[in-house]
């Protein structure tokens, strides 16, 4: 007599081919169930990605803002020019100060209109030009928060005819802040709706469970391991996590450079910092590993379920 | 192969399916399980399969422990039975090559093995034309050979049938267990729930008669034609 075949674990490879033909077979015939779940995954994924991408493009102006490290001496816009050449004369004697430019109203009026180019029509109704002119000095990164600088920066302050002294790094503050908010607000809804989309995959899961309810009990009885009976649904999980995956992330490409292209105004400094560019791969890594992972946390739920009535 | 010790399942107050039970079945043995319809029969094949678990008693299947036995040890206890359901359990979304298929990628096969082995099995019960067939295309019969050829793939240690002719003419019952008693030459342990007196009358095997869930009888059956040359009953050629 031949020996019986009893393999308490399967070849891997065989038994992978199985559950992703099995997987497919089954999202191919609940095509419907299985749109709707891959839609909820697209779309929790589409606002997470969506948060990501602002993030990231305040933190690449951020970034290019620190390597700066600029400070800005507004003047009185009425400033006589003698008073402004005792003030350029006095930044000249500091050699913090020494690197510096000088902007007049006129190029101050010209930058905004060109970074702007929607709001020049408001500057051009004015009657007069009502930007201050400035001296824009950068100074060294490991020098701008030092106490003996903000010392210095109180004496520039202390000058006729100065009338701010702003330090872009105080900006550059408010712009992480901006950016932690901005990230937790996209993983605060992004998590919520993940946290649905896994539940709408479970059910989706739980529903194609119930039509191969009397298949499963024939695997269980003819000697099927949990293992090959749920490998299918976990699969079907994470190819729908998958699904979803991409195609938010396809959505958010094709509106970012869509929106890039035919929206955003040559110069302008809003849009060019929120169209910097797109997500780095490693983010869009996490994006799809994070639908796979909703999808895969969503079957695994009704899978367990099934396993405790098992037999 | 297969031992029950004083074994009673009761399904509540008052309905109890076996009555303290106890009988031995020895490796390589052809058992008639038989008995009217309510007397327990399939009941007894449940528990062998661990379907479900005694009342009271113990059963001990090729050496396990039906009572002890863990629920992550089932499926390879499982697979060391061959069965074949009264009501075929055959998956109908799937070709009669893809239900067998399916057992040898459970079994751990790889795949360029399934054709050969689906096809040698099928051709053993006179199917190897209906691979490509789905169940509900076939007849009753057919559906039974399916059944059949599945519990077999594997050579199993123990082929378990419950009334596996039923509602089969007999020219067809006569084909089907001359498949089963192939498997016994090969070395299976076989136990056939049947109340097909004619069957078993003929078979010259030893019979258990179940009543009311009690064991009323246990003797050889009688053939009143002699037994073939091959040692297989009277039957007709495998």
């Amino acid at each position: 007599m031949a020996r019986p075949l009893l393999r308490d674990d399967l070849r891997p490879k065989n038994t992978f081919s199985y559950f992703f033909r099995e997987a497919l077979r089954r999202i191919w015939v609940s095509k419907r169930s299985s749109f709707i779940a891959v839609a909820m995954i697209a779309m929790s994924l589409m606002i997470v990605g969506a948060f990501l991408l602002v993030a990231e493009n305040l933190e690449r102006a951020v970034a290019a803002a620190q390597g700066r490290s600029r400070v800005s001496v507004f003047l009185d816009p009425g400033a006589a020019p003698e008073t402004i050449a005792a003030v350029g004369a006095a930044l000249a004697a500091n050699p913090h100060f020494a690197a510096r430019q000088f902007v007049s109203k006129d190029e101050a009026l010209a930058r905004f209109r060109a970074y702007f180019p929607n709001l020049s029509g408001i500057a051009g109704q004015l009657d007069e030009n009502p930007f201050p002119p400035s001296f824009e000095c950068d100074v060294a990164p490991d020098v701008v928060q030092s106490p003996a600088f903000q010392r210095e920066a109180a004496v520039v302050r202390a000058l006729p005819g100065v009338e701010q002294v702003q330090f872009d790094w105080e900006w550059v503050e408010r712009l992480k802040r901006l950016i932690n908010i901005v990230n937790l607000a996209g993983v605060v809804a992004g998590g919520l709706l993940a946290v649905a989309a896994a539940f709408t995959i479970a059910n989706v899961i739980r529903l194609t469970m119930m039509l191969y309810r009397e298949e499963i009990e024939i695997m269980r009885l003819v000697g099927a391991t949990e293992r090959i009976i749920r490998g299918p649904f976990l699969i079907e999980g994470v190819l729908q996590g998958l699904l979803g995956a991409a195609a938010a992330i396809a959505v958010l490409v094709g509106a970012f450079f869509g929106a890039r292209h035919f929206l955003v105004p040559a110069n302008s400094l809003l849009w060019g910092f929120l169209f910097n560019g797109f997500l780095p791969w490693q983010k869009i890594a996490a994006l799809v590993a994070g639908g796979m992972l909703a999808g895969y946390l969503g079957s695994w739920l009704s899978v367990r379920e099934s396993g405790r009535e098992a037999m | 192969m297969i031992h029950f010790y004083h074994v009673t399942k009761r399904f509540d107050r008052y309905s109890t399916a076996l009555h303290d039970v106890t009988y031995h079945i020895e490796k390589g043995e052809f058992v008639f399980l038989t008995g009217p319809s309510g007397a327990g029969k399939s009941t007894l094949l449940k528990l062998i399969l661990r379907q479900m678990t005694p009342s009271e008693g113990q059963i001990v299947v090729n050496g396990r422990n039906l009572n002890a036995i863990k629920r992550g040890q089932l499926p390879s206890f499982r697979r060391e039975i061959g069965m074949v359901f009264q009501d075929f359990k055959l998956i109908e979304r799937m070709t009669v090559f893809e239900n067998l298929s399916f057992i040898l990628t459970v079994l751990g096969l790889p795949p360029k093995e399934h054709k050969k082995k689906a096809y040698d099995v099928l051709r053993a019960v006179n199917l190897s034309h209906k691979m490509t067939a789905y169940p509900l295309q076939l007849s009753g019969g057919e559906q039974q050979r399916v059944a059949i050829a599945r519990a077999l793939i594997n050579d199993p240690m123990v082929v378990v049938a419950d009334e596996p002719t039923g509602n089969l003419d007999p020219d067809l019952s006569r084909e089907i267990m001359d498949i089963f008693n192939a498997a016994n030459l090969r070395g299976s342990t076989v136990l056939i729930a049947t109340h097909d007196r004619d069957l078993i009358d003929q078979s010259g095997r030893r019979v258990i008669s179940l009543d009311h869930g009690r064991i009323v009888e246990e003797k050889i059956a009688v053939p009143d034609r002699p037994a073939r040359k091959d040692g297989v009953f009277g039957l007709g050629g495998v």
